[in-house]
Parts: C-alpha cells; structure tokens; sequence
C-alpha cells in the first residue's frame, strides 16, 4: 500500500489542488481502490467531497456530515454521533470513511475542532497521542484490505499533524510556488523528511518523489527561481520534470456546482488536464 | 542602462536545501537514532577493550570475594566519575548498537551504558545499526571509538590492531602486514603504523612487559622490540620498567649496534656494498704520528735517500704533516713498483 502525502509548511502553494489531482487520477482514472484522507483542519480538501459543516458550538471551523451509513435507530451506533473524521484516530476511535461521488474514492474527511486539538497536544505526550496514531491506523488490516493507495492533503505546519503523516508515508511530494517564501517552506519539509529518513529502517524508506513546481506563472521571477533550482547539483535532481501552470480552472472546479467536477472530466486536449496527467502519471 | 534583473533563491536558502538533501542521501537506512531502554543492552564480549566489571557488577554491586575486586572498584570509581556528568548533562554522543535477537549489543560506548545505569538512568539515546556491522566493519568502529579514548592501555590498543588486522585479512586474503596497509586501515599516521607493525611482532619478553602494563609508550615498545640481542634487550627492557626517557633508550639501541659490528661480523667475510678495492689509511688528530711513520720508513736502508725531501717539515702542522704523508705514501708505492 502506497501513502502518498501533500507537503509545505507554506500556505497556499497548492496542496489541495494536489491531493484533489492525484486522488482523482488514482481512483477515477486508473480504477484503484483510493482513500483521501484531510489532515488539514481548514478541511478543503474534505469539502471537495463533502458538504461539511459548520459547527455552532465549535467556532475553530468545519465537521464532516452525518455519515450516511448511520442509523440512530441502530443499537450498534449508539455509542456513535454519526459523524467520523480521521481525527478519531486520537480519540481511540474508528474512522468510518464517506463514499464519494467517485466510485474508488472514499474520504476520511478532516474535523476542525479535533485536529487542532491534536496539533496543540503538549510537547511530552506528542510522540505517543499523535505521532504514531496515523501510522497505526494506517498498518490496521482493514486499512490495508480496503485500499491500494492512501493520499493525504496536509496542513500548512510543522508540527505534529504533519509529522505524524511524514511516519506514516512511503511518498512524499513538496508542491511549492516558485517565490522564495514557498522555497522556504520547502526546507522545512526536507528538514522532516531529513529527521525521518534518518531513523527509518532501511526496508521501509520515505520516498522524496520530489518538488513540483506549481501554479507556475511564465513570468522571470518564476522561471528565474525554478532555473536556479534546476541548476543546483542537490536539488536539481529532486524538481519533478513537470510543473502545474496557474489555472483558473483548477479553482473552478472547486465550487460546489461545477461542471465538470473533476480535472479528468475535461477532454483529452484540455491543456489544464494534460499536464495533471503528466505530473500524476510519473 | 543596468542589466535586467535575475531572480533566484537566496544562497543561505539554496545551501541549506541541498546540504539537507545530502545528509538523507548519505546516510538514510545506515542507522537509526533511536532511545533504548538500558535493560535492553548487552556488552560485546569480544570487545577488545578489556573491562574487567560487567553488567551484573554494576546492576548489583561488587562482591568482595571477586578476585578481581581491586581492579574492578577502580573501573567502578571511573565509571561514577563519568555517571556524575550523566546525572548533570546526560550522554552527550550517543553510544552505537545493532540489534541481536531480542537485545541491542554495544559496538562501541560500553562506559557510557555501565555509567548511565549507576548514574540510575532507565533509556540511552543509542544510534542502532539497520544490519549487524560485518566483522571487519565492526571492528573498525570499535578502533575508531577507542582511538579517541585516552585510558586505553598499550596492550589494548595492540589487541584492537590485531583484531582489526584479523578481520581485515578475513576479508581480504591473507595480505602482508606492512605499515603502510596498517596505515590505509587504521588511519594512523605511517611513522605511528610503522611502531604498531613492529610492536604486533614484538618478541615474548617484550610482549610480556606489555600485557602487565609495564610498557605504556607505543614509541618505546618499538624501539626495545628493534633489539635483536636478547641480553641488551633486557637490558633495555629493565631501564624502560625504571622510567627511563626515550633518548637513553635510543643510546642503549645504538651501543647494541656497535657492538654487532665488532662482533659479530668477522674479518674476511663478505660485506654489503662495493667490494673493497683500496685500503683506507684513516686519520690522526695528532701529526706527530705522521712523523713517527715518516722517520721509521726513512731509517730503512733502501729509504735513505728519501731524507733531504723531509728536511724542512713542521711536523706540528697537521697540513704540512699530511703533505709528507701522501708523499711518503707515492714513494712507497714507487719503490713497491719497482719492487
């Protein structure tokens, strides 16, 4: 089972959009059972799938729905709010994933008031409440049964959210905007991937598949950088040889009445897909 | 007109992404950095450091009856000097282990465990081998560790050489033992791997002195270990044990080479280098001598008629002196000639 992770510890270079691409190619195009998982207590990824909510005693943000599966006449949900989202993971609770419209993707949306929770935990109890639950959850053999590739949106952190995912991972893939601010979120995330790589055990190594380029603006401070990247013997060889062009469509697609709902629906010479296809198909 | 901007990453930004880059590429899988649980680790019993305390000395304290008492209260009284330092500011390198079974063993930070355990610790941060290191491997970090140590005993730096060595021609072959593959393996310095080579064939007398601890300089060892005469050796070896310095033991070495030449080489045999084709007259501080030689040659009958070219000689002159001698020297091959 691959776990495929989103990361940079700057916001906004495109993350999501990233995750949203790669899950969608994964289970709609190449048919594999997929799960996403949203790590992010913004919850975007989450609301790609789900009509999440607004919770009026939590102000922190979103909640996942009433799980469609959940009966509250069902003696076996009566331990059970109908709600699940992958922070139950440090609640000591299962995680009960929510179909998607695509048929291969199932989603263990994100709950805004947990996550936090979970980020906040303090320094001496971290290793054990957060760090390795995703780990754990993950290597579950109803995890393994169900699913051929994990993909995980992260949030914009350093902190224990995101480390507990760079355990869990097999791959990592660092998107990051061609400006210096984004770059430096980039380090921040090979310093992780640097501590991890360290104290894993050879037969399970943590894939840097690389850094991509993304919402790319042909403009000389995006190429100047990417160039400088690319020129660098250490780094160089670590830019993915594709990069993701600013596109109003990948923002288009978001909202919640779009049609097409997916970067795959578009036609084959849509330019915007052809270079989705190109990035998630190396 | 200025040239048109280039835009790039800043250098601190650039260096820093590829050093970090370098670090995974270099070392990730080799070994884990990892806490361990002390009741998890177990000595190496072929370490060559020879510890005389175990594990179980320190978990339980020293018998008395132990006929390595004495030795062992005083690695213990190191041993809690280094504890103290755990106890203010923790194990400040972490000690290397791979994993064996259900233990960790030491590869190299014994002190470190047996210190951390008196000093009441429960973990040891330790970096653990993925793979049990191969011998050679093994043995090496161990050199490497214990090089860096200052209490380490003659004897012991030898053993770890020789187990190095062992381990090196395992893998290798059976190699000959020369200074500079000593070198190429260990590190050392040639003039160092050149005392080591000697030392490893020192012979039993000098060994002897070594293992007891009564020879602790390496340079001394493979000076005395360079006298063949068994007599001199001793020699050498009891002013050694007396404290001597490395300048009177070199003169003992250099008496022992003259006296091999007088004695040992005989008159006639054959020698090293050039055959011999001239004699060598040598020399004289004192031209007095010359005259002596001069005067008893021209006493000869056959001579006499030499005198009047030695008539006008300061015999007191050493130039002069050496002047007369050559000429005496051409009339007597001369004479010989005509002989």
């Amino acid at each position: 089972m691959r776990v495929i992770a989103f990361l940079n510890n700057k916001g906004g270079v495109g993350k999501t959009t990233c995750s949203r691409t790669m899950a969608e190619y994964l289970s709609k195009v190449k048919k594999r059972p997929t799960l996403a998982i949203d790590f992010d207590p913004q919850c975007n990824f989450s609301h790609q799938y789900l009509k999440m909510e607004i919770d009026p005693a939590a102000p922190e943000g979103l909640m996942p729905p009433i799980h469609p599966d959940y009966d509250p006449h069902d003696p076996d949900h009566s331990d059970w709010d109908g709600r699940s989202s992958i922070s139950e993971i440090f609640y000591g609770q299962g995680v009960v994933p929510y179909p998607t419209y695509i048929e291969k993707l199932d989603l263990a949306p994100g709950h805004a008031e947990k996550l936090l929770a979970a980020e906040a935990v303090r320094k001496n109890d971290v290793v054990e409440k957060v760090h390795k639950q995703l780990t754990n959850f993950l290597n579950s053999a109803d995890v393994k049964a169900a699913y051929d590739t994990i993909v995980i949106d992260t949030a914009p952190s350093k902190g224990p959210l995101t480390v507990s995912v760079i355990k869990a991972a097999t791959h990592i893939i660092i998107p990051s905007v061609m400006e210096e601010q984004p770059v430096q979120g980039i380090y921040g995330m090979l310093q992780l991937w640097m501590q991890e790589s360290l104290i894993r055990e050879k037969n399970r190594p943590l894939t840097l598949v690389g850094i991509l380029p993304n919402m790319f603006k042909q403009t000389r401070l995006h190429k100047d950088i990417l160039t400088s990247l690319q020129e660098n013997t250490a780094i160089g060889k670590y830019i993915m040889p594709v990069k993701l062009s600013q596109r109003i469509v990948f923002a288009e697609i978001d909202s919640e009445d779009a049609n097409p709902h997916s970067i795959f629906d578009f036609q084959e010479n849509h330019v915007a897909k052809q270079e989705a296809m190109g990035f998630v198909s190396l | 007109m200025s040239k048109k901007k280039r835009f790039g990453v800043s250098q601190a930004l650039s260096r820093g992404l590829s050093e970090t880059i370098n670090v995974v590429e270099n070392n990730a899988g080799i070994y884990r950095n990892v806490v361990l649980p002390l009741s998890r680790i177990e000595l190496d019993p072929d370490n060559p450091r020879k510890l005389a305390i175990t594990l179980t000395d320190v978990q339980q304290g020293l018998d008395k009856i132990d006929p390595l008492y004495t030795r062992k209260s005083e690695e213990h009284e190191r041993l809690t000097e280094l504890a103290m330092t755990i106890k203010s500011s923790g194990v400040i390198n972490p000690i290397v282990v791979y994993k064996l079974g259900e233990a960790y063993r030491v590869v190299a930070g014994e002190r470190r465990c047996l210190a951390s355990i008196i000093a009441g610790k429960q973990e040891i941060e330790a970096r653990v081998f993925n793979e049990k290191p191969q011998g050679f491997a093994l043995k090496l970090v161990q050199w490497i560790e214990n090089t860096a140590r200052e209490d380490l005993t003659l004897d012991e730096r030898i053993n770890n050489i020789r187990d190095l060595l062992r381990e090196y021609q395992h893998q290798h072959g059976e190699v000959a033992v020369t200074p500079t593959l000593l070198k190429n393996v260990t590190g050392l310095s040639l003039p160092q791997a050149t005392y080591y080579g000697a030392v490893l064939n020192a012979q039993p007398d000098v060994r002897q002195m070594i293992e007891s601890g009564k020879i602790r300089s390496l340079d001394k060892a493979a000076i005395i270990t360079g006298i063949d005469l068994p007599e001199l050796r001793y020699e050498a070896l009891s002013a050694c044990v007396n404290g001597c310095s490395l300048k009177e033991l070199r003169k003992i070495v250099a008496r022992g080479k003259q006296n091999i030449r007088k004695h040992i080489i005989p008159n006639g045999t054959a020698k090293r280098g050039r055959a011999v084709s001239r004699v060598n007259m040598g020399f004289t501080l004192h031209p007095g001598v010359i005259q002596v030689i001069v005067e008893s040659v021209l006493s000869r009958a056959e001579y006499k008629k030499y005198a009047d070219k030695f008539l006008k000689v300061d015999w007191a002159h050493i130039g002069q002196a050496t002047q007369m001698f050559k000429k005496l020297i051409e009339i007597l091959e001369h004479e010989g000639e005509i002989a």
